[in-house]
């Protein structure tokens, strides 16, 4: 029972940063467009340059040598 | 008639005979016009065409963009225009655009990935939600007016935006909201820890002093969630025990404040149950369902809000030699001269000088046609220069214009605009008096029997039935059917729409734009010599081939265009196809070509235009709007549930009553003013009648923000989708009639949450009342109930059967 004297206020250590963290994020605009990521992120997935780039990156061995680096 | 092929970019019907194509993902596309297939290889060329593939919705037409002429792109780059919204740090320049043109998140992604791939651009962040572009760039390498230009090649338009007052606020109180929910989050979290380990169910063996710095600490925790997060529920109680009303805020505070207050006695002396967990859990639900709320209303809204651009950006002042110089509209002063050319909107109100033309002023008044104007004539900011140049001496500016007039008369309706009554709330009133008196009795007989516990139940009493899912019940509810509705092409901006469309009774409706597609359509062709309808029509295409008039949009761009094009304003155009000298246009004008008597025209109804050569007349073009496909269902439907119909038109041509006709409106006025048709609504007021009015221009604005509930067609002007309570983004009527299904399946389901979250509140009060009930209880009856309210509400995420 002793460590609880020790993890209250660790506790409230940790969400006095995630408070402050959370802050800073909402303040740098992280959470003012809820929507556009979630959609851009599956487009680029069937974007052929990173379709190419994925499978490329699958088949290593095939061609070693003029290989271009997977794109995002 | 067959249904003509949707252009593969807009869709937008294809013209019959059109000739544009483009290669699109392996196969070749129809387009209808040379601004769709521009911007289609433009994406190709970019190598972006997966749009294509990512896109939900249709693009909007490039050519209903605001016009941007090159010179005007051109008074960006100076750097006095920069000033006001352009930040420089070193060599990158930094600005947000507003973005018009963006119907689906394929957009922003197509907007991104164009703009990153241009030399200069060093970031490009576009908002979905408010549809602002955030852009630095180097200046050097890519004037501004070359990346407004660029955006337009992709079939955007990019509007320098600066945040204004109002836009700002709205910013700071959502990101005040997602702080608050956030905190209310994280510290309900620690709350609910400490808080439950005094709680005697889970209480292995906590020493006397543990129980006490555990009190202490959670009583630490919920002070922020109570005076941070809850300040709003605080607030709005005053407000509404000041106007002596009991709302859900009073509820709310009550049970928070009192939970609260009891915690911090409790806390103080060791003695008695802690209730924070339930302050935190109630905090962290309702602020949710606001937050949600909050979020599936503003999304577009905000973003149309700032676009109230009915003027043009600049104009070309004659100087005193006579030179026209495009300068900003604000360095514009009356008295002085403007030049307007064809296709140009009007900057001032103004009387004619010099020139002839007709001027478009559909949006302001209603007439589908253009009106002719001839020197002499006055003319106002914002309508459409049709034919011809025009010199215009500027009379009024600003806010001493027509227009200005009409966006007051919109802030007066928007003042007297009756407020419906929500459901939740009259529930609150009777439920909060209810609780209230059985506390007092409760109390009473406690103090009767054991006065020491009397304060601990009627507290557990408080607690336990304080209504979270009664608070939750219609905003889940309401959030899930706005979600739904932006799936069909709704978007409604202000909350009452959906319970206020189950108390309407009479609705009006425009015509021009709203009942009718707003554009001239070509609905017969009469040969009248040997050459047959298809001959006839790509002759008078090859003629209208580059006119600006909405006339010649009508035929649709021509294969082949006639040479030596001349338009004579008011009365038609004239130009030789293949070395055949034609005319197009009023009767009169194309017979003189042939020195024959003009025919009479043969019917009443549409704009008659007679094409003819030197030998004679050819055929005859009617040209009328067009009824919207699902009018007439939605009339049907409108019927159906009882309601009166009006079609208030400020068109004065015999359209309206050809309409009214066609739908079957027995009540049907045209040639209205805004101010007339502001006075049609305060009868229909006055009469008791709960309105819901369809419309779509700048005349139907006042009532637009008058009605119970108004409703903005897509392609309305700006300034109608601002003062209207929903937007009907989709243009499609039928998504309208889908909406009243959904509004009527709204308000059950709010009925059956309030039902239910009633029926647990009078369950739990008797075992309240006799002190069985312990902060365990309270927690678990509350997160059930709730939890059982949000599922409820999510029934309507379900697309609604057609």
């Amino acid at each position: 029972m002793s460590a609880l004297y020790i993890l209250i206020p660790v506790a409230l250590l940790l969400v006095g940063f995630a408070i402050w963290l959370f802050f800073w994020a909402v303040d740098s605009g992280q959470y003012d467009d809820l929507e556009g990521p979630a959609h851009s992120i599956l487009f680029d997935d069937e974007d052929p340059m990173h379709k190419a780039g994925v499978e490329q990156a699958q088949k290593p061995d095939e061609r070693p040598d003029n290989q271009e680096p997977p794109r995002a | 008639m067959a249904s003509p092929t949707p252009c593969f970019h807009c869709g937008l019907p294809v013209p019959a005979g059109s000739r544009f194509h483009a290669q699109v993902l392996g196969a070749t596309r129809e387009l209808c016009c040379p601004g769709c297939q521009a911007v289609a290889e433009a994406i190709v060329a970019g190598g972006l065409e997966h749009y294509y593939t990512h896109r939900s919705e249709t693009a909007a037409n490039p050519q209903n963009l605001p016009q941007a002429l090159p010179d005007e792109l051109a008074l960006y780059d100076r750097a006095e225009v920069q000033a006001p919204f352009v930040q420089h740090q070193g060599e990158l320049s930094e600005t947000c655009l507003l973005i018009e043109g963006i119907s689906c998140a394929a957009c922003g992604w197509l907007i991104e990935k164009h703009l990153r791939n241009l030399p200069g651009i060093a970031e490009a962040h576009l908002n979905l939600s408010t549809q602002r572009l955030q852009v630095r760039w180097t200046d050097s390498q890519l004037p501004l007016s070359q990346l407004l230009k660029e955006l337009r090649k992709i079939g955007y338009a990019g509007h320098p935006w600066q945040a204004d007052s109002a836009a700002a606020q709205l910013a700071r109180e959502n990101r005040r909201a997602m702080r608050e929910l956030g905190v209310a989050g994280m510290l309900w979290m620690q709350v609910m820890m400490a808080t439950m380990a005094t709680w005697p169910e889970f209480n292995v063996d906590l020493s006397p002093e543990l129980d006490r710095i555990l009190r202490w600490v959670s009583l630490f925790l919920t002070t922020p969630i109570v005076f941070y997060c809850c300040g709003q529920f605080f607030r709005g109680a005053l407000r509404d025990l000041r106007t002596r009303h009991l709302s859900m805020d009073v509820s709310v505070s009550l049970a928070i404040g009192g939970a609260y207050v009891a915690g911090i006695w409790s806390t103080v002396t060791g003695q008695g149950e802690l209730y924070f967990d339930a302050v935190g859990m109630f905090a962290l639900f309702l602020l949710s369902g606001r937050y949600l709320e909050r979020r599936a209303r503003e999304r577009t809204a905000a973003a149309t809000a700032q676009l109230v651009n009915l003027l043009p950006a600049s104009c070309l002042r004659l100087d005193a030699d006579g030179q026209p110089r495009r300068i900003l509209l604000s360095e514009l002063q009356t008295g002085e001269r403007v030049l307007v050319p064809p296709g140009a909107l009007l900057p001032a109100d103004g009387r004619i000088l010099g020139g002839q033309s007709s001027i478009d002023e559909s949006l302001l008044t209603g007439e589908y046609l253009p009106q002719p104007r001839r020197v002499g004539d006055s003319v106002t900011a914002g309508t459409l220069n049709v034919e011809g140049p025009l010199t215009v001496e500027v009379e009024a500016l600003g806010d001493a214009t027509r227009l200005s007039a009409i966006v007051r008369l919109l802030e007066r309706a928007q003042s007297d605009k009756p407020r419906l009554a929500e459901i939740a709330d009259r529930v609150a009133q009777w439920f909060l008096l209810i609780v209230l008196l059985v506390a007092a009795l409760v109390g009473l007989a406690w103090w009767q029997i054991d006065a020491s516990r009397a304060f601990w139940i009627v507290l557990a009493l408080l607690v336990a039935t304080c209504p979270c899912a009664l608070a939750l019940a219609t905003p889940t509810a309401l959030t899930a059917a706005t979600g739904s509705l932006h799936k069909l092409g709704l978007l409604l901006t202000r909350g009452h729409v959906l319970e206020g469309l189950n108390q309407i009774d009479t609705v009006i409706f425009d015509k021009t734009g709203t009942l009718t597609e707003g554009r001239l359509a070509l609905s017969a062709i009469h040969p009248l010599g040997e050459l047959d309808g298809d001959a006839c029509l790509a002759l008078a295409a090859a003629l209208e081939n580059r006119s600006e008039h909405p006339i010649a949009r009508a035929f649709g761009r021509a294969a082949q265009a006639a040479e030596q094009v001349d338009s004579v304003p008011g009365q038609g155009l004239q130009g030789s196809v293949g070395g055949r000298q034609l005319r197009i246009g009023q009767p009169a004008f194309v017979s003189q070509l042939s020195g024959q008597s003009a025919p009479p025209i043969p019917g009443a109804q549409g704009q008659w235009l007679l094409l003819g050569d030197g030998q004679g007349p050819l055929a005859w073009f009617v040209l009328d709007d067009r009824l919207r496909d699902d009018a007439p269902a939605l009339l049907a439907a409108c019927r159906a549930r009882g309601w009166q119909v009006l079609l208030l038109s400020g068109d004065s041509s015999p359209m309206v009553a050809e309409v009214a006709r066609q739908l079957g409106i027995e009540q049907a006025r045209g040639g209205l003013t805004p101010d007339a048709k502001l006075a049609e609504l305060k009868k229909l007021h006055a009469q008791g009648h709960r309105v819901l009015m369809l419309g779509d221009g700048v005349n139907d604005v006042p009532v637009l923000a008058g009605a119970d509930i108004s409703v903005a067609m897509g392609s309305a002007t700006d300034l109608a989708k601002t003062s209207a309570d929903a937007v009907l983004l989709s243009n499609r009527l039928s998504s309208l009639v889908q909406a009243f299904g959904l509004a009527r399946r709204t308000r059950r389901i709010i009925v059956e949450n309030l039902v239910w979250a009633s029926l647990y509140n009078g369950l739990v009060l008797p075992f309240a009342a006799l002190g069985w009930i312990t902060p365990i209880w309270a927690a678990l009856g509350m997160s059930l109930s709730s939890l059982l309210v949000v599922l409820n509400a999510l029934r309507l995420t379900r697309s609604p059967k057609p």
